[in-house]
């Protein structure tokens, strides 16, 4: 395992403990997903890259893209849930009440 | 490898530590710009320019002015930083953690700590990542069709979210 492999691996397996560990808030849950679709995006331009497949590399692109819709989502449930429980700590949530 | 790809290398490593260790999202959304500025470096080193100017770009001019307002939106009167003891018990076991997979997989890396390989293909005549990503728009068009679709559903999506209290998917009963 070269160093870029090995540390690309680490980003994305800290960024899911992140997400998996207790959070206080939803939106550093997000920016941990954020944080591993990152990682996935060096991995595959690194890996077109050391590969030299050039018909690869826009996989990376449409990750990105498929990124954005779900950092849109996320986002829009963060603003839904901030209006209807008025913050947007993951502890609230579990309140059946609003 | 030179020791300033190294040193990026590294600096991905630690701002996912950041990110990762449960600080409040001002500083979370700190250690992801640390992140994508290492992760563009660290394309950059490799060669693919475009790829990382792209990086760049996406997250630093598009998603990260949203994750700011988002976390204007989430304020607190006092933020917790990484100094804090639940947020530093989170930082030390990661860290933690990435020294033992250092020692266990580190054994193996003085070969590539030598700055022999990465020069030979500088003798191509074309630049591999903007000649890849012009294929999206010739056979990859399909593909690029479905993902301009893929964020019109989205655009519907959020806009369905964040349609009100009493209408649309989530709303208070």
């Amino acid at each position: 395992m070269t160093p870029t492999h090995f540390s690309f691996t680490t980003a994305f397996i800290l960024g899911l403990m992140g997400v998996a560990f207790h959070r206080t808030h939803l939106l550093s849950a997000l920016l941990c997903l954020e944080g591993m679709m990152l990682s996935l995006f060096i991995a595959l331009s690194v890996w077109s890259f050391q590969m030299g497949v050039t018909n690869f590399t826009p996989a990376p692109m449409m990750l990105l893209a498929f990124s954005a819709c779900e950092a849109s989502a996320g986002l829009a449930l963060l603003v839904a849930t901030a209006r209807t429980h008025g913050t947007d700590r993951l502890q609230n949530l579990n309140l059946l009440q609003c | 490898m030179s020791y300033l790809f190294c040193m990026w290398l590294v600096l991905l490593i630690l701002g996912l530590v950041a990110v990762a260790s449960n600080p409040a999202p001002y500083f979370a959304a700190l250690g992801l710009v640390v992140v994508a500025g290492a992760g563009c470096a660290v394309l950059a080193g490799f060669g693919a320019s475009f790829l990382a100017v792209v990086l760049f770009l996406i997250y630093l001019g598009g998603m990260l002015v949203v994750f700011a307002y988002s976390a204007a939106l989430a304020a607190e009167p006092h933020p917790e930083g990484w100094w804090d003891v639940s947020v530093l018990e989170y930082v030390i076991f990661y860290l933690v953690g990435v020294g033992v997979a250092v020692a266990y997989f580190s054994s193996e890396w003085y070969n590539y700590l030598l700055p022999v390989v990465s020069v030979c293909k500088e003798f191509f005549v074309l630049c591999e990542d903007v000649g890849g990503v012009g294929v999206m728009y010739s056979l990859g068009g399909g593909l690029l069709v479905i993902c301009a679709s893929v964020l019109l559903l989205s655009l519907f999506v959020v806009l369905e979210l964040v349609r009100g209290a009493s209408r649309g998917a989530l709303r208070a009963v």
